[in-house]
This record gives structure tokens, sequence and C-alpha cells, in this order.
């Protein structure tokens, strides 16, 4: 190698390095190994085993439970029921409500829905405490059921007044418009499906606990535990280096996680439960089943008049989740007139929750067919109907977007995907006995911004630690913030160590909502500039500093070495500067709250959603874009939907580091994909239970599935939405696929599949 | 269920040969390949994904075929040589052509699913079923990964496939 090839690797290995590099994960050699330990797999002295009892009925209370035979088998160290589990204090709420009763019992009394908790085993063993649990008999009283949106009994449900959205006259501009379409859409029951099951250890050590758990929110959890057994918040310490996916499902303190820290408190034993995999699908909640009507009246032009919107989520009988049905409704299409409004109805499930883009997912599914309904109805190529009607201000804020991409969007994904070679007609492409069609959608996420905190340490040996209790679960945090330390400092990525995931650590707040690359490359930033400035400072003013007599006004670092930005004196590594004036690190604790927060504020930011920044604080709405051009094939003869190619432009304004920002893309749009033609809860009728709780029954995509997918990023800098100027990622690309794909499959066949999964059922 | 059963307390004395080590093991006939290297052994790279044999996490190699843990009893692979993803790098640390490609070419998010997706790619390779992107993916579909990196775990196994031949 010559030199000038060794200078030239070491400036693109500092471009890799650099914020906005595709520097490849700084977590990735522990995941290739097998040696990165997620957090329930830690290893701990007198580990007892935990396996669960779930309710076989969907309404009605536990009469009687026998747990005899699961006592005395080999092995079981304690069998809990309602009547012997230790009483728990109430908790308040993710949003900080105070808790509606002052106690708080995980295993369930009173059934409201099949496969909630009744009992637990405890036992040496894991399969001691499998085999105990088979030997738990419960008697119920049981009651008739509500087992889904269209069950009989379910009704029109309850009216959510804050929902409501509405400008103008919608109905009667729907009347009048002389061209008008209106449609209802539905999507089931779905479910996160994170590969790692949900899952903790709980070990006591007099009254503190400490919580080995997948987490996406460590901050927010610990509270949870901590009021649950009346301990300081800072008894507890929740522990989750790595998680196997969570897609929404991991940010809470659930009733299993109550059960397991019980029992540990209980035995006086360390305990560990991991919920199998069909208790999964019953534990926790998926994503809301959703019912939309979408009416648009529009001018002969293609111009909207009107949008009136109705939706209905489900939600449990003792629990209330609402799926924000019109927040891209409400926003993607300028409109005069506008009335969006929404419902939840009760039926017998576990608390429906967030699964990737709440909210939006559904209801740009709604939206997004309904334009390409529309479209049709004109003989509008459904991208130009889509540029008709584009918003140039936020519709429903009426303020200006901070930047908005979709324009470049829709040209550069068409320009791509070769949109402009589009046969218009539904059936007009074919290629032998598969038809062919290509359909467009557009999607958008919200930027949802909060404050995090971060510590960074510069080591006596030039390295530098970074700290903070958020959480990598595969988004690439460990490397972001590795990137944003080392370019804001000058040194090396190798020479900074990130750790996550411990509530000891510097707070934060949810991972969720896209908001965590943005808050914390923010609080690292931060931090980093001020423990640099500190560096900085030391070497102008110490006495033992070779650069004091220097007398100059700054210095910079640099590949990890220190020198006056013009070069002159001396030039030392910063190890060799720690050493020159005895110092062992330099610590400094940055975060983006303003100076004036109290503790109090502190506390609830990080431990509740409470504070969140609305995106249209002040003069601006803040939102990621995207656009999807999807090719399907349809078998004409079984009706089989094979998504064949996919190209997607996204604007999620600038990327800290595009290599993963592109796999959590790619991601989104294949589950998406999944959405559209696979995933779907099915309940029986006669016992309220999903019967497909399981990855043979309940269908993800697989490897076979998913064709090659190609992403633009066609993002800005946008200074209004982050520090370093990025948008939200991980839920963006998910947001409008399964709408493109199902306006792919009227173009093939010129049928409208309106009800998610589009399975072959509904188009032979 | 049947309160009548009762539960044999009985142990075995194995001997696995994992990695190239031998490991003397006391447990239950009932006991899993995939419990024995998570509990007992704390070989945990090997994930349980859904302890059913539906998703592929619990992958690893039974004298060089791909096996689901989860669905093999420990007993009933005494004598067998079991390479689990902790021994797929060479001793000095040199990674396995599959595992460098999967970083390189970003072939993971969350890393869950990745132990059983190396094991089943490098078993792809050896089995000569990674000529093509679409055989790769129809050979590699037993794996599910909910993260969605499907698309560079084809690219991590075309790289390795060739890098492998060459």
């Amino acid at each position: 190698m010559t030199v000038h090839d060794m200078k030239h690797a070491a400036s693109d290995s500092a471009r890799l390095e650099a914020v906005g590099g595709r520097l490849s994960r700084v977590d990735g050699p522990a995941k290739i190994t097998g040696a990165a330990k997620y957090a329930f797999e830690q290893q701990l002295e007198g580990l007892t085993h935990a396996v669960l009892v779930g309710a076989t009925i969907a309404a009605g209370k536990v009469s009687a439970i026998d747990s005899r035979a699961a006592e005395t088998a080999p092995g079981v160290l304690a069998v809990l029921t309602p009547d012997t589990i230790m009483e728990l204090k109430g908790a308040s709420d993710w949003l900080g409500n105070p808790p509606s009763q002052p106690t708080y019992n995980p295993l369930a009394r009173e059934v409201t829905y099949s496969g909630q908790h009744i009992a637990a085993v405890v036992a040496e063993t894991f399969e001691q405490a499998v085999a105990a649990a088979a030997l738990v008999k419960v008697w119920y009283d049981e009651t008739p059921a509500i087992v889904d949106l269209s069950d009989g009994k379910a009704g029109d449900g309850i009216p959510i007044d804050a929902m409501t959205k509405e400008w103008g006259d919608a109905q009667a501009a729907f009347a009048a418009a002389p061209v008008r379409i209106c449609a209802a859409y539905n999507t089931p029951r779905e479910f996160q499906a994170a590969m790692e099951p949900h899952g903790l250890i709980a070990r006591w050590e007099g009254d503190e606990l400490t919580i080995w758990e997948p987490s996406q929110w460590l901050d927010g959890m610990a509270r949870t535990y901590a009021e649950w057994f009346g301990v300081p918040f800072e008894n507890v310490r929740l522990v989750s280096p790595y998680i196997g996916g969570g897609f929404g499902s991991k940010a809470l303190a659930l009733a299993h996680s109550a059960v397991a820290a019980a029992a540990a408190k209980m035995l006086g034993r360390p305990v560990k439960l991991v919920l199998n995999r069909p208790q999964n699908f019953t534990s926790y909640g998926g994503r809301a089943a959703t019912r939309q009507t979408v009416a648009i009246g529009a001018d002969k032009n293609g111009r909207i008049q009107s949008i009136v919107h109705r939706g209905v989520n489900e939600t449990a009988v003792d629990g209330m989740w609402v799926e924000p049905l019109g927040s891209v409704t409400s926003i993607m299409y300028a409109t005069p007139n506008f009335s969006s409004r929404q419902n939840v109805v009760r039926v017998n499930t576990v608390v429906p929750g967030a699964k990737r883009a709440p909210g939006e997912n559904p209801s740009a599914f709604g939206i997004e067919c309904a334009i390409d309904e529309l479209a049709h109805e004109l003989g509008l190529d459904p991208l130009e109907m889509r540029l008709i009607n584009y918003a140039e201000q936020d519709p429903h804020a009426k303020k200006a977007w901070s930047t908005r991409q979709l324009r470049e969007a829709f040209a550069a994904g068409a320009e791509a995907f070769g949109w402009a070679k589009r046969s218009a007609a539904p059936r007009s492409m074919r290629d032998g006995h598969q038809l062919i069609g290509w359909g467009m959608a557009a999607g958008t996420y919200p930027v949802r911004r909060a404050h995090g905190e971060a510590v960074v340490k510069i080591l006596a040996d030039g390295s530098v630690v970074v700290e903070s209790s958020s959480i990598d679960m595969g988004q690439g945090t460990y490397t972001i913030l590795a990137q944003t330390a080392a370019e804001t400092l000058g040194v090396a990525v190798e020479r900074v160590s990130v750790k996550l995931g411990d509530s000891h650590f510097a707070r934060a707040g949810v991972t969720g909502g896209s908001r965590l690359a943005g808050v914390m490359t923010g609080a690292v930033y931060k931090a980093a500039g001020q423990a640099l400035d500190e560096l900085i400072g030391l070497a102008l003013s110490d006495p033992r500093s070779p650069f004091q007599k220097l007398q100059a006004n700054t210095l910079q670092v640099r590949d990890g070495r220190i020198a006056s930005p013009r070069g002159e004196g001396p030039e030392l590594s910063v190890a060799e500067f720690m050493a020159a004036v005895g110092r062992e690190q330099i610590e400094a604790k940055g975060d983006t709250l303003p100076a004036s927060t109290t503790a109090e504020e502190r506390y609830a930011n990080y431990t509740t959603i409470a504070k969140s920044i609305p995106h249209t604080e002040g003069d601006y709405s803040r939102h990621s874009w995207c656009a999807h051009f999807v090719e399907v094939r349809v078998d004409e003869d079984f009706g089989t939907v094979r998504v064949s190619r996919v190209v997607s432009a996204l604007d999620s304004g600038r990327l800290y580091n595009p290599k993963l920002a592109e796999s959590q893309w790619k991601g989104g749009i294949i589950m998406g994909i999944g959405q559209a033609l696979l995933e779907e809860g099915i309940v029986d009728r006669r016992h309220g239970r999903i019967v497909n709780g399981n990855f043979a029954d309940y269908m993800l995509p697989t490897n076979a599935d998913i064709p090659d997918i190609q992403t633009i990023s066609v993002g800005i800098p946008d200074p209004h939405s982050s520090a370093l100027g990025g948008k939200g990622v991980g839920e963006l690309a998910i947001v409008g696929i399964a709408p493109a794909i199902a306006n792919a499959v009227f173009h093939a066949t010129g049928k409208r599949v309106r009800d998610l999964p589009i399975t072959l059922e509904k188009l032979i | 269920m049947n309160d009548q059963v009762t539960i044999s307390p009985t142990t075995l004395s194995i001997h696995l040969a994992i990695n190239g080590r031998d490991h003397a093991l006391e447990i239950e006939p009932r006991v899993t390949l995939l419990d024995a290297l998570r509990d007992r052994l704390h070989l945990t790279g090997t994930k349980k994904g859904c302890d059913q044999g539906q998703c592929g996490a619990c992958t690893v190699h039974v004298d060089g075929e791909r096996v689901l843990a989860c669905l093999t009893l420990a007993a009933q692979v005494e004598g067998r040589e079991i390479t689990t993803i902790e021994g797929l790098a060479d001793q000095d640390g040199t990674l396995n052509a599959v595992q460098a490609a999967f970083l390189e070419q970003d072939a993971f998010q969350c890393g869950y699913c990745t132990p059983g997706q190396i094991m089943s790619a490098v078993a792809c390779i050896r089995e000569g079923h990674a000529g093509s992107d679409e055989e790769i993916r129809e050979y590699m579909a037993g794996n599910l990964c909910r993260c969605g990196a499907y698309p560079n775990i084809v690219a991590a196994v075309r790289q390795a496939a060739r890098e492998l031949r060459s």
C-alpha cells in the first residue's frame, strides 16, 4: 500500500465514522458471534423458573383453583394464585395519571380475556415448572364474551371526542361534490411478534430490585415496579443491554412482569419468567382491529372538496386504547372541508397496544386506498391525483411544514420504478397467467420529540465512554451515538464505548414513536460538546498544560490529538494531555431540557410521556414523509398475490447513518407486506380465543416472500425537528405499504379488497 | 390435563461434544438441546424464539447439518458433533465468512434471529443451495426475521457463498 492510499483510506474511514457515515453496527460483532447477552440470558446463582397458567375462557370468574397436584410435583417451590400472591400497590399509567385502584393483582379472579394470567408455578427448573403448570386445575363461572368488533353485542362504542377534527362543512360539501366515493376499510388484529419473547429475571436484595427485562423504556418501567412494590424509584434497577425486537410492545411493565417480581420477593430467590410463544399473543396487546369509512368529494378536475372520515378501533373491557385513525387522513391532502370522528368498542381482549406506527398505519390504509379509488373514478393517474391535492401546509394545524420532501419522493420513486410506463386500465398488464399490477401510496409519521440526557466521559487513556438509559433494539442507537460522540470530540469511533440499557445511567424517555435518535443524538452532542469545552478549557488554563503558554483562544481535537487550529505549538494525544495535567477523567452530563427544569419535572419527563413536545409546537408542523411504488403479481386462477418489486422514496430528514436507516426502512416495508397479505389474528367465536397464536399459523413474511426493495433518501436536514437535523425513521416506512399493495392488486385484477389481509379467497 | 401423571425425577448422565469441547451434563430426559445449551451450559448465543420449531432462531449444526435445537432432546445428540454460533469463528477469533458478510451487509437489526440465520446460512451454502438469490430466499425461508433484514441476508449469503467458492 502506498502512502497515498493510506491517506485515502484514513479519510474514507473518517467519512464512514462521522455522523451521516455508513458505519457498520458497533454492536454487530457481539450479535454475530453469540456473545451479546440479552436481558433474561443473565446467569444468576439460585435462579428459579416461573411458568404462567392462563384463563381458558374470555369472560367470567375463576370460581376455584386446585393447585395441590402442582404444589407436590417435583421441584415446585410455589404455586401463586389470585389468593396467594402478595398484594401490590396500584401504579400510575404511562401518562402519569394516578392509579384507579389502590391495589393491584396481576393474577385475575375476574377474567376479561382468554389467556389472562390466573396462576403461576415456580420451580427449580424450567421443565419442572412447565410440567407442574399443567397440573393446576381451574373452575370458572363463564359469562358471554364479546369476541370482536363484528360481535352482535359489541355495539357502536364510545365516542372519543379528543380524536374529532373538523373544519368547514364536510357533510354539505361532500353532498354537493360532483364526484364522490365512499368506502369502508378494515384492518384485523395484528401482532408485533418480536423474535425475542417477552420475559424477565427479577431479583430482590433487601428492598432493592433488579430487573433484567427487554425494555423500550427503562425509566418508565422502573417507575412502575417502584410504585407496585412501594420502594423508591432509585431502588429499582432495570437492565436491558440488547432487545430482540420490540415494535412498540416492550415499553411497559406488564402483568407477567409483576408476577415474576412478586414471586422473587415472596421466595427470596431470583425468578425467571419468559412468556411462551402462544402467551406472547395474549399477554400484551397487538394492534387493535380497526374499521374506517372514508368519503371523498371532488370537483371534476380531481380537486378534493371534502373528506368525511369515521373510525372505530377495538379496545379492552378493562383498559383503554385509542388507535388514532384520522392522523394521516387529516394532513395528507389539501381540502377546504374535513370531518373525522372516532369511537372505540370494548371487546374481551387484552388491552391493545402500540405496534409500529400506531394510528398512522391504519389511517393511511383508509385514505391512501380511497384516494386511489377517487383517481380511478376520475380517470386520473394516482400520482397525478396526489399532486393535484398536494398540501402546501398542514391542513389541520394550518402551519407551514418544517420540511416536506414528498413531491421529491413522488418524483424520485416514480422515476426509479418506471411509473410512467404504467398502463392505466386494471387487468391491462400480464405475464402469462400472472396479472401484474402497479400501485402506489404515500405515508407519513409525525416527528415526536422529547428530552433525554447523556453522560460523556473522556478517560485517562483518551478513550470516551457514553452512558444513557436509552436502548438499542436494532435501530442502531449504539452506533449513531458512538458516531455523534466521536465526531463532536474529534476522536476515532473505535475509541468510543457506548453503554446503554441500564436505568442507573443518565435518564431517557421512551424509545418509541421514532423519537430516540433525534433526542439522544442531541443529548450526546450536547454532553460531548461540554466535555470538549472542559478539555480545551483545561488545556488553555491548567498550569501543567503544555498549551497554557500558547496564549491561544481555543484549541481543536482531531483524530484524538489536541493542537492549536493554526498548527503552532505542541500537539498531544488526549491520553498524553490527561497524563500531563494529572486527570483521571473529564465527565459531562448533557440534557436537552431548559436549565430551569425542576427535579420533579425531570422525573416526569423521563418516566411518563406527558411531557412529549407536540409536533405542531411553534410555527411548524413536523413530519417524515414517503412514497411507495409496488408491483404485484396475482395468479389469475388461484388469486395468490406476490409482491415482486418495491421502490420507496423517503424523507426522514438528515440520516445519522444511512446504512442502518435503510435497513429500518426495509424492515418497515417488509412488516407492511406482512400486514397487507398475511397477518391476521383469528378469534374463535365460541371462546374468544386467538386460535393462531404461534409462528406457523400467524403468518409473518419469510425470506421467500420478499423481493428486492429499493429505498431512496430524499430528506434534507430539518433544523426544526432535531438538533442534528434528522426526522423519524423507524415507523415511517410501514405507513402506506398496505394501501400501495391493495392499490396494485386492484390494478392487477380490477378487484378492490378493502379488508386486510388480501388473501386469495377475497380475489377468487 | 391428568393429575395422576407422576413426574419422574430420573436424570441422565450424558456427554455432549459442543464446539469441539466435551460437556458432562446431569439432566432429565425431557430437557431439549436448546434448554441444555442456554440454561445448563450458558451458551446463550442459540436463541429461543418460539420453542415450537416454527422460527429457526435455535438453529445449530449436528454433524454438520442444520437442526432445530428446540425440537431436539439433548439426550438424542450424545456422541454427535454439535456446533453453535459460539463455535463458528476460528479459535483466533477470525470470523466465518458468513459472519463477516452479515456485518458488512447489515443483515440484522435486533440480532435475536441472527445466530440461527447465520447457522442456517452456513449450512445453506454447504448444501449447495446458494446458487441464486431465488434459491437463497427459498432455503433461508425457515428462519424468521421480524426486523425484516431479509434482502440484506440474501446479499450476505450471496457474498459469503462467492467468497467461499473462490
